[in-house]
């Protein structure tokens, strides 16, 4: 990964890599990985602290009770949302041509997953209370869904890892291994259906978290049944914006590696499906937030302009989020001449990826920023170090985790066919 | 959480919620125990081997994937599909009847025609009414040279085509030779007897059928003029170009003769391991 130099010669690591694939020397590759193993060592000690001596090593309250951590774990949450939709779009629609990119898909998701799961056994506190949940769970709460959704898609994101992991080159040597693989391989379809169920749930019901505060006219929304228009909003955002994700990270690797590792056809249909998605949630997200601001709002006694004048969240920030980086990036992916280009498509994606990024920003800090009370002030609120650091934690875990599998694990491996000419054709 | 845990009352949204997320927790277990049940039954039967076979045989290059009909000139270009298993192959007999138009040239190694090749380069010498005589061939013979260890299966050890037959190891390097048919241990050899082992086939030998995967022929000669290309390549000095070949003879001894050379991949490639 440190390198778009590859080397033919004999690597230290060489039995571990996959046959006629070419990787970078070991020691290259442990120097990319050193700054990040430090980076997640740091992580590691500010999360210990906060496990140890508690959530007064952050700078949350009982008012700023969401901060840097739960708008990680939205964020990161949605631009994991490739993995599902991938799966779904492969196994239940049975569109093959994406194929080449389902691996990494589960590995980014695994990674987004299981690193907002770690960030979130933090964020409770009492991390060996984390069970309670489970065993007495409040039906009536958003989160309650969203705990057990969110485990359970972990378990499910392991199981699609498991067969990747297990084509090792080493490890498939063991027959036992190669055979559990080929067997849980052939159920992966199911794994996909009950992922893609539990991904409509858990990102709807995230947003939907948002949705159900009436104390936050900011965030509260009216919907269809018992769901908020957030509900939906952050299905389609999530599916809009992991496709986009995807990409970026492929062309990150296939630009630090210097190797053309997907079907350069294959961006463009992942941006013409995140274009298209990202339009539709574009449309629906300003008809909802034009209903919002004249109708929802209004009803609760606030007028539009007061959340949008305490610095820095002024409409700006509103407007970067639904034109610049939510009608742009949908345009330049889907119009053809844009997305036939590879710097327009990726700097699209980009685009995509950090709206909703915004978004979930905006869901999780303005809503609690903004006063909702006459005697209530406008709150500032700056992450600690060890929040900071515990950010930074997951990165580089992210990091680490997808640096080892794409060296050691096939990632990208192309499809193999038939090709048959006959002698005289 | 259940009838009983404070908090639970029964009511629909209670119901329902536990319900659908039980079934999503019964559904995923029962996929991780399906699995699992399959393995041990494939281990069971032989079908795990095969399933190894196959799903090594998926991950080699594809110029090691080559069709046999290619290697013997009736077709142009045509990448197995089939792991090598031509007996089950529903094109064989549309190819087979084609004329072959490789040349025969001399490449310096011994093939005798009484003998037929598996691509894991060994030998399977048929013998009427008797059991059939398995070898290394030369290529792979002269690579390994004297072989420092060699773990041989015990008279009566059932083997499946395509299984590991017998290890080698060789200047810390494992190699692992498979089987090129099904049968029975009957006798066990070793370098110095020319042959390894004699196995009694479990298929009717008398079957055309049995041995059709089997190189014959002039696809001996394309697969072999392919191989000592691969080797020539492999072998070659580090950061030099290919070239021409010169027209020498593979010598005997090359893990000695070579020792610096990329070995795990040659051998992984020679005996078509993953």
């Amino acid at each position: 990964m440190a390198s778009a130099v590859v080397t033919n010669s004999r690597l230290a690591d060489q039995k571990w890599i996959a046959r006629g694939e070419e990787r970078t020397s070991l020691s290259r590759f442990l120097l990319w990985l050193s700054p990040w193993a430090v980076v997640l060592a740091v992580g590691i000690y500010a999360a210990g602290l906060c496990l140890y001596y508690g959530l007064n090593q952050t700078n949350m309250d009982n008012r700023f009770a969401f901060g840097l951590w739960i708008f990680l774990d939205l964020g990161i949450i949605a631009l994991g949302a490739g993995a599902f939709f991938t799966g779904f779009l492969v196994y239940i629609l049975k569109r093959a041509e994406l194929r080449p990119i389902l691996n990494t898909a589960v590995v980014v998701g695994f990674i987004c997953y299981s690193g907002a799961v770690a960030i979130l056994m933090i964020d409770v506190g009492q991390p060996l209370r984390a069970w309670f949940t489970f065993w007495h769970p409040n039906t009536h709460s958003m989160l309650t869904e969203v705990t057990f959704c969110i485990s359970c898609y972990l378990l499910v994101l392991s199981l699609e890892y498991i067969p990747i992991l297990l084509r090792n080159r080493q490890l498939r040597k063991l027959p036992s291994f190669l055979v559990f693989e080929h067997q849980l391989h052939k159920l992966v379809p199911v794994l996909a259906g009950v992922g893609t169920l539990l991904s409509f749930f858990h990102q709807g019901s995230l947003g939907g978290l948002y949705g159900v505060l009436r104390g936050r006219p900011f965030a509260f929304r009216e919907g269809f049944f018992i769901w908020p228009s957030t509900f939906f909003l952050f299905i389609l955002s999530a599916i809009a914006s992991g496709p986009s994700f995807l990409m970026l990270v492929t062309a990150t690797v296939e630009k630090v590696t210097g190797k053309c590792l997907v079907p350069p056809d294959l961006f463009r249909r992942l941006g013409f499906i995140s274009g298209i998605l990202l339009a539709i949630y574009v449309a629906a997200k300003s008809i909802d937030t034009l209903i919002w601001l004249n109708i929802t709002s209004p009803s609760v006694g606030f007028a539009p302009w007061q959340y949008y004048m305490h610095k820095p969240f002024g409409t700006p920030i509103l407007f970067a989020e639904i034109v610049l980086l939510g009608l742009l990036p949908a345009f330049l992916l889907t119009y053809r001449k844009t997305a036939a280009r590879r710097g327009w498509l990726l700097s699209a994606a980009a685009l995509a990826c950090a709206g909703i990024l915004l978004n979930r920003f905006v869901l999780t800090v303005q809503t609690l920023a903004v006063p909702t009370l006459p005697f209530d002030e406008f709150l500032q609120y700056t992450p600690s170090w060890q929040e900071v650091a515990s950010f930074g934690g997951v990165i580089a875990y992210g990091v680490i985790v997808y640096s080892l599998s794409y060296r050691y694990l096939p990632l990208f491996a192309a499809p193999k066919g038939e090709n048959t000419h006959v002698s005289g054709d | 959480m259940f009838p009983g845990i404070d908090g639970f009352h029964w009511t629909a949204t209670h119901v329902v919620f536990l319900s659908l997320f039980f079934a999503i927790v019964v559904t995923i277990l029962t996929t991780v125990v399906s699995a699992v049940w399959r393995t041990t039954r494939d281990f069971r039967t032989s079908r795990a081997i095969e399933l190894c076979w196959k799903s090594d045989f998926a991950e080699l290059p594809e110029s090691d994937r080559r069709c046999r009909h290619e290697l013997a000139g009736r077709v142009i270009s045509r990448t197995c599909d089939n792991a090598f298993d031509c007996r089950h192959c529903a094109r064989y007999s549309q190819f087979a009847v084609l004329p072959a138009t490789g040349l025969a040239t001399d490449l310096g190694l011994n093939y005798p025609d009484d003998r037929l090749y598996h691509r894991g380069h060994t030998w399977v010498k048929p013998v009427e009414d008797g059991p059939f005589t398995i070898g290394l061939d030369e290529l792979a013979d002269h690579l390994i040279g004297n072989p420092d260890s060699i773990k041989m299966p015990v008279v009566g050890t059932e083997l499946e085509i395509n299984q590991t037959a017998w290890r080698m190891s060789k200047n810390g390097n494992e190699i692992q030779v498979r089987a090129p048919i099904e049968g029975t241990v009957v006798s066990v050899g070793g370098p110095k007897e020319g042959w390894f082992l004699k196995i009694r086939p479990r298929l009717d030998p008398r079957d055309p059928t049995t041995l059709r995967h089997l190189l014959r022929g002039p696809e001996v000669h394309g697969w072999l003029s392919r191989e000592l290309e691969r080797l020539q390549l492999q072998l070659r000095a580090p950061n030099t170009p290919a070239a021409l070949a010169d027209g020498g003879v593979l010598m005997p001894g090359l893990m000695d003769a070579v020792p610096g050379a990329d070995w795990n991949t040659v051998l992984a490639d020679t005996f078509l391991e993953a």
